[in-house]
């Protein structure tokens, strides 16, 4: 018999759900693995989000992955190194994929992947004070969500002139940033309770910690997946004391995130034959998918001379615009923020304004750079590889130029110094494009006959027993949106699953 | 990031290349830049200051002359490192100037900055921002002590 019914590998966003959820049945035993630490009572930095910067520059909690441009220069990407995963690091938005999301995801999926049959998930998700009975908002649910701004409170003279100019540009004041299709000038709700960040590691695990068939083992990384005749049987393990092990269960759920959970995939024997025969691994179940189709959303800053110093406590970055970046886009695809000013002593000061573009035509990859468990695998983003990305992101530069024209935002922002006005735009967008850190895809979902796919519409992975996938990987396309609240609807829709498996 | 550029002073390449390899002289016509000291002929160390929204960054930088040939030959690396994160950035960059037309003087100059550690997370965007600005006031000040040094030349265009 096993030790357990279910092993979850990794307490990152969806990991916290899978694992809270599946335990409120008392007859299942629930082992949750997480390579990082679970610091309980949670470390201020983590806690307040008033230390948000502190967290992600300075904190052991914050993972890097270091990527290359096309001309050779690098960014990082980002992941959360500690129980709660991305939603103990990230900056707390809650904002829902767009219903064009779901539409995309159920030509994957299905009917049970749309915008209806998940809106009541969605809406269980939620305790939301100000939407909470709202047809399509929740209250009571376990991620409660806070708006420290909201539109209709007095505006600090910045604010009042991006809601002027936006306005003027045909973009409205959105108060809701969660309907189905958002669009304008919006408030951002965080995941936050009294001065407390909310990640799952606390909304979900929080609240399930004590259950005695509940197993929480921090500091522990999960090697493989043990396989025996094309099912799962079991976890290998190392702890951070070099200690190994394997552990049983009948049923294992993958969710370590975009990267690791297709390195423990590979690890396993499941994936490209090339690739895993490159590393020396021998292939169980040959799924082409494992890896592939990775996409995130870019971010390209421009900045412009500022007229007057706006100090670190003006209110613009409560705000997000959310915008098209052409007339003949199908949908909102960018995001763009009034971000905080840069001061120089014997300069004036900088504002820059970022432009985050919400699709990705192109695809990258995951893939190992070694067979050893302990070293990051390697990401390719392929981040603006495909002309239409470049072009959107063009789009947007071009409408946040018009946007700071305006006279109410041309009070604040003088001329475009970075790109200069010698520098080409496109120039500067593909040298200079960095991470929303929303990366998917890499586990997608598909259908068994669709080779891309690696796991179907129940997330369970193809050709393979007692294995699931479930966090944001499995998204066939990047969502319009911040990906944390994705994360904890994957999750939820895979404790359903396996409830009923 | 990469930079690259050019920036003319109508003054002659020795007054050019002379305030170049003056770290004294440069640094003040440098932005942010709080104290240098040379530490002998080739190495100079000193401390730069920048806040982007809530974070006050103090940078202590160490720059090394590599290459040191008149007209065509100036490399320099510099080392910083953020009090805050203990990131560092390097930055190599070479020089050379050329005289174009008798008292006139382009100098080019290309910079490789690389950022490793968790500023890098928020240093490509600052750098991007910042570096612009700050070679433009830079010119603008090499031009200033240049050409009121210089004998009258012609006419900047």
């Amino acid at each position: 018999m096993s030790a357990y019914d279910l092993i979850v590998v990794g307490g990152g966003t969806a990991g916290c759900v899978v694992a809270a959820r599946a335990s409120q049945d008392p007859a299942c035993r629930v082992l949750l693995i997480e390579a990082g630490p679970d610091p309980q009572p949670l470390p201020g930095v983590v806690a307040d989000p008033k230390r948000q910067q502190e967290l992600v520059l300075e904190s052991p909690y914050v993972r890097m992955y270091d990527v290359d441009r096309e001309d050779g220069s690098s960014f990082p990407l980002l992941s959360g190194r500690i129980m709660g995963g991305g939603s103990s690091i990230n900056n707390l938005a809650v904002v829902r994929p767009m219903a064009c999301d779901f539409t995309a995801w159920s030509a994957f999926g299905g009917d049970a992947w749309s915008y209806d049959a998940l809106l009541p998930t969605m809406r269980a998700i939620e305790d939301d004070p100000d939407f909470g009975d709202d047809p399509i908002h929740g209250r009571g649910g376990p991620l409660h969500l806070e708006r420290s701004y909201r539109l209709d409170d007095a505006m600090d003279p910045p604010v009042r002139a991006l809601v002027a100019a936006a306005a003027e540009l045909g973009l409205p004041r959105c108060d809701d940033l969660n309907v189905p299709e958002p669009l304008g000038v919006c408030a951002s709700p965080y995941n936050v309770r009294e001065g407390v960040r909310q990640s799952t590691a606390v909304a979900y695990l929080g609240p399930a910690r004590d259950r005695p068939n509940l197993t929480i083992l921090a500091d522990t990384t999960v090697t493989r997946v043990r396989l025996d005749g094309g099912r799962a049987t079991g976890v290998e393990i190392i702890d951070d004391a070099g200690g190994a092990r394997s552990v049983q269960a009948s049923r294992i759920v993958l969710t370590a995130g975009v990267f690791h959970s297709p390195q423990v995939l590979l690890l396993s024997g499941i994936g490209p034959r090339e690739e895993l025969e490159r590393h020396g691994i021998d292939t169980v179940v040959e799924l082409d998918g494992v890896g592939r189709d990775y996409q995130d959303h870019a971010v390209v800053y421009i900045t412009f001379q500022g007229t007057t110093d706006l100090r670190e406590d003006y209110v613009i970055p409560k705000v997000r615009l959310i915008a098209r970046s052409s007339p003949e886009a199908p949908d909102p695809d960018l995001h763009i923020f009034m971000q905080p000013s840069i001061r120089m002593e014997g300069m004036p000061p900088l504002l820059p304004v970022s432009i985050r573009l919400l699709e990705h035509r192109s695809r990258g990859r995951v893939r190992l750079a070694t067979s050893d468990p302990a070293d990051l695998p390697i990401v390719e983003p392929g981040l603006l590889d495909h002309p239409g990305d470049r072009a959107a992101m063009l789009g947007g530069f071009r409408l946040v130029e018009q946007l700071v024209a305006r006279p109410s935002l041309a009070e604040f922002y003088g001329p475009l110094l970075s790109p200069g006005p010698d520098e080409d735009p496109m120039e500067h967008i593909r040298s200079s494009y960095i991470s929303y850190y929303h990366g998917v895809g890499t586990c997608r979902m598909g259908p068994a006959a669709d080779p891309g796919a690696v796991v179907g519409p129940d997330l369970r992975v193809h050709g393979v027993d007692g294995l699931w996938v479930a966090d944001a990987s499995v998204l066939p396309t990047v969502p319009h949106a911040n990906t944390n609240l994705a994360a904890i609807l994957v999750g939820e829709i895979a404790a359903r699953q396996l409830a009923g498996a | 990031m990469k930079l690259e550029g050019a920036i003319e002073i109508a003054a002659s390449p020795e007054a050019v290349w002379r305030v170049l390899i003056d770290p004294i002289d440069l640094a003040a016509c440098v932005p942010g830049v709080d104290e240098v000291r040379q530490l002998d002929p080739q190495t100079f160390e000193g401390v730069v200051r920048a806040s982007v929204g809530p974070i006050d960054g103090r940078f202590e930088f160490r720059a090394v002359r590599t290459s040191e040939r008149f007209p065509d030959d100036l490399v320099v690396d510099v080392e910083g490192t953020d009090s805050m994160t203990r990131s560092r950035v390097l930055t190599h960059v070479e020089a050379a100037v050329v005289e174009h037309e008798p008292g006139r003087t382009t100098l080019t100059y290309r910079a490789t900055v690389t950022t490793k550690g968790r500023l890098a997370i928020i240093g490509d965007m600052v750098l991007r921002a910042t570096a612009g600005v700050m070679i433009g006031q830079v010119t603008r000040c090499l031009r200033g002590r240049l050409e009121a040094a210089a004998p009258a030349g012609p006419k900047d265009r």
